[in-house]
This record gives C-alpha cells, sequence and structure tokens, in this order.
C-alpha cells in the first residue's frame, strides 16, 4: 500500500497564476490542463473498489464451492501500488532550482542596488533651475559650453558649426 | 525671463514672500535685506542638494536666482527699505522720514516741479495703464514659457529616475515569480502522486470488474441452463400426456364433460 493517498488537489492555483510571468503563461495553462486531467481521472474510479455480493451469488450459482473459492482468492489479492520513481527527480530538480532561485534573486539585488544608486546620484546633482553655467560644468564637464579649448558658434548646437555636415548630403 | 516676473508678481508669492521675510527678519534684524534678497524661488519642492563637506554655507550661501521682484509698499518702495526703517523707528518712521525728505527738496527747491516733471507724471500714468491693461497676458505667456524650458531641461532627469523605479519594481516583481517555482514542485510533485493514485484505482476497478465478470458469467450460465433443463422438462410432460391420450379416453373425457354440463344445468 502506498505511503500517501491523495484524493484531492491541494494547490493554491490562483496564487500560483500570480506568479507567473507574462510570457509563460501558456506553459502554465498547459500544466494546469494535464493536472486537472490527472485529476479527472482519479475522480472517475472510486477510492475503494465496490464490495461484490458473494452470499447472492452464492444463492443463485448453483457449481458447489465455485463462489467460496472466488470469495476466498478476491479477498486475497493484493493490488500493488504502482512505484514512485519520479519523486526523488523532481526533488533533484527543486534542489537545483532553488539554487538558480537563489543566484536570480542575488544577482537581481545587484541590479536593484545599481539602479538605487542611479537614482540617488541626482540627489547630488544640483536641480537645473538653481544651477549656474559654472554649476553644469563641474557637474556635466561634457555638456558645459568650453570656450578656452573648444569654442562654437552661437547657439552652440552642433548644426551651426563650420564642420558640420548634413547627413544626408555626400561628402564632396 | 525674468521680465514676466517683474511685469506682474503673483499675489500669492508676494504674500509668501512677506511672511517668510518678517519671520526671518525677527530672528536676524541686521541681515534683513539680504534675507529679503535671498529669499527664492522653491515654489516646487525639491530634493535637498548634498554641497561638498568643504562648502562654507554660512557665510557663502548658495546664490539662487529670484523666481519674483522683492515685495514692494506703495506701489514702488522696496519693502526692506521699511523693514530697516522698522527697528529703528517703528511703523510710522519710513513715511515720516519719506514725507520729511520730500517737504524738504521741495521748500528748498533742491527739487524743483518744473513743467518737465508734470509731463513725466503723465507718461507715468500711461504706463501705469499700460501695465495693468497687458501686464497679465504677456506675464501668462512668459510663465509659460519659462516652465517649458524647465520642463525640458527636467524631462531627462524625471524620465531617468522614473526608468530605473520602473525597473526597481520589475525586479522585485520577478524576485516574486522566481519564487513562485517553488510551488512549481508541489505541482509536480502532486501530479506525480494523481498519476499513481489513479492507476491504483485503475487496478483495483480491473480486479473487481475481472471477478465480477466471471461471477455474473457463472450466474447467467446457471440461469441459461435452468430455463433450458425447464423448457425441456415442460416439453417431455406435454409430449408424454399428448402419448397417453388415446380415441377411448377422449370419448370419455367428452361424455364426462358432457355429464358435467348437465349436472351444471340442472343445478342452475
Amino acid at each position: 500500500m502506498a505511503a500517501r493517498r491523495i484524493a484531492s488537489s491541494a494547490i493554491n492555483w490562483t496564487a500560483l497564476a500570480e506568479r507567473v510571468p507574462e510570457g509563460q503563461k501558456p506553459f502554465f495553462l498547459a500544466l494546469k490542463a494535464k493536472s486537472d486531467n490527472y485529476l479527472r481521472r482519479v475522480m472517475a474510479n472510486p477510492e475503494v473498489a465496490p464490495k461484490l455480493d458473494f452470499a447472492a451469488y452464492k444463492a443463485k450459482i448453483a457449481v458447489p464451492g465455485l463462489v467460496d473459492s472466488f470469495q476466498k482468492q478476491y479477498e486475497a489479492i493484493k493490488v500493488p501500488y504502482p512505484a514512485d520513481k519520479l519523486t526523488p527527480d523532481v526533488n533533484a530538480q527543486e534542489k537545483q532550482a532553488e539554487q538558480d532561485i537563489k543566484a536570480f534573486i542575488a544577482e537581481s539585488q545587484t541590479r536593484i542596488q545599481k539602479y538605487q544608486a542611479e537614482i540617488a546620484k541626482w540627489d547630488d546633482i544640483l536641480p537645473f533651475e538653481d544651477m549656474t553655467l559654472e554649476d553644469l560644468k563641474d557637474m556635466f564637464p561634457e555638456r558645459a559650453l568650453d570656450p578656452l579649448n573648444n569654442p562654437t558658434f552661437w547657439p552652440h548646437d552642433a548644426e551651426e558649426q563650420l564642420d558640420y555636415k548634413r547627413p544626408d548630403q555626400p561628402a564632396h | 525671463m525674468m521680465l514676466s516676473r517683474l511685469v506682474r508678481p503673483s499675489k500669492s508669492a508676494i504674500s509668501q514672500l512677506g511672511t517668510v521675510s518678517v519671520v526671518q527678519g525677527s530672528q536676524l534684524p541686521a541681515n534683513s535685506l539680504c534675507v529679503v534678497r535671498c529669499i527664492t524661488s522653491g515654489t516646487k519642492a525639491q530634493a535637498p542638494f548634498k554641497e561638498g563637506p568643504e562648502r562654507d554655507l554660512v557665510n557663502f550661501p548658495r546664490p539662487k536666482q529670484l523666481i519674483n521682484p522683492s515685495p514692494v509698499r506703495l506701489g514702488v518702495f522696496p519693502d526692506s527699505w521699511f523693514t530697516f526703517f522698522y527697528n529703528k523707528t517703528g511703523v510710522t518712521g519710513p513715511y515720516a522720514f519719506g514725507g520729511g525728505l520730500l517737504t524738504y527738496l521741495l521748500s528748498k527747491e533742491i527739487w524743483v516741479l518744473e513743467h518737465e516733471f508734470w509731463g513725466g507724471v503723465s507718461f507715468f500714468i500711461m504706463i501705469i495703464y499700460a501695465v495693468k491693461k497687458f501686464g497679465p497676458q504677456t506675464s501668462a505667456y512668459l510663465e509659460k514659457e519659462i516652465q517649458n524650458d524647465l520642463d525640458e531641461m527636467n524631462a531627462g532627469k524625471i524620465n531617468e529616475i522614473e526608468g530605473y523605479t520602473k525597473s526597481i519594481e520589475n525586479e522585485k516583481k520577478s524576485q516574486f515569480q522566481a519564487e513562485g517555482q517553488k510551488m512549481l514542485f508541489e505541482v509536480k510533485r502532486e501530479n506525480i502522486a494523481l498519476q499513481l493514485e489513479a492507476v491504483y484505482r485503475e487496478r483495483l476497478m480491473e480486479v473487481y470488474r475481472s471477478v465480477k465478470n466471471r461471477l455474473d458469467y457463472q450466474l447467467e450460465k446457471t440461469n441459461a441452463e435452468r430455463n433450458v433443463q425447464q423448457k425441456h422438462m415442460v416439453n417431455w410432460i406435454v409430449s408424454n400426456v399428448k402419448k397417453a391420450i388415446t380415441t377411448e379416453s377422449e370419448q370419455e373425457n367428452i361424455k364426462k364433460c358432457i355429464g358435467d354440463l348437465k349436472a351444471l344445468a340442472a343445478r342452475a
């Protein structure tokens, strides 16, 4: 006999569905369909086989000893519960997956920290409306004007410079 | 850009500045002039900016662009002048000083009001009219332009912060979803158990059905045998009885029947 008999599904499917990423919904639905199918297959048959009314048969069947021998054999037979060979595999998979999840979460945390650092960077930068041109040069050296080393023509954008070439114009 | 602020300072901004200047003025009387000048922008709440560790903010506060002009009294005189007088002379001091100075200048004919002055007055009236008439529209238009400029400047920053915030949210969500995988293994184990159970139940039913089928077969067989035997017995009896009937016995039968009928008729 089995160590564990199962009669109904104990899985909280709604909670699981919440945790499924968008891209994997079809897989999740397929899994759910399969699981439902298995459950239906279980439900198709009763948990215990119905009783045979041997007394009635004995009263009606003329062959002497036949029903008795049937009854003896029927009661003696032990239906073997199928051996579970896959649970260890699943457990191993789970262990592997746990490691993967741990690694993924650690990576994710480092990414979050990176993003938070990027957000915090703006705390160290003066609001643009309070900046002077010197502040701009201090905080964004590559964007500020640099008239000594790299003088430019007003209004200091790329189109107005002498060496500007329009992208659609062939070089001559 | 500052023109709009000069043309029409909004009332609320002025009142704000006024209250702040009074408060700050009472705390720092000597510095009140500077305080009024230094109170600026700040209509929007901004994240505090972290200065460098060596920055001396007490002696060298960070200069800020004045969003609205300093408040004035009587339309033209800066409020800071009155605040300056207030500590020495009280409320009426500046007015007394102004009136006295004007009287002195006029009576000593240091300031001579010749016809050019009256021309200036009419010119000034026209300027006031123009400001009152066209000021609000100009101010609104220029305010909008300034706001556009600010939005444009801040768009990149805001986008970046929003993008990173969204990324953090996504990361947290994917962490949550990754942890959901553990439930997946529960499902897998349960699926295995369900399949095993299904097979077990099918086997039970198989045994039950085959035994029942055999018993039913035996039952049917017994019933059929009985039927056949019964039929055979009936046929045999009937045929034997028929064989036993001869012509004499038939006539005797008929006579007996007629006799019975007569007896019945007599009784009726």
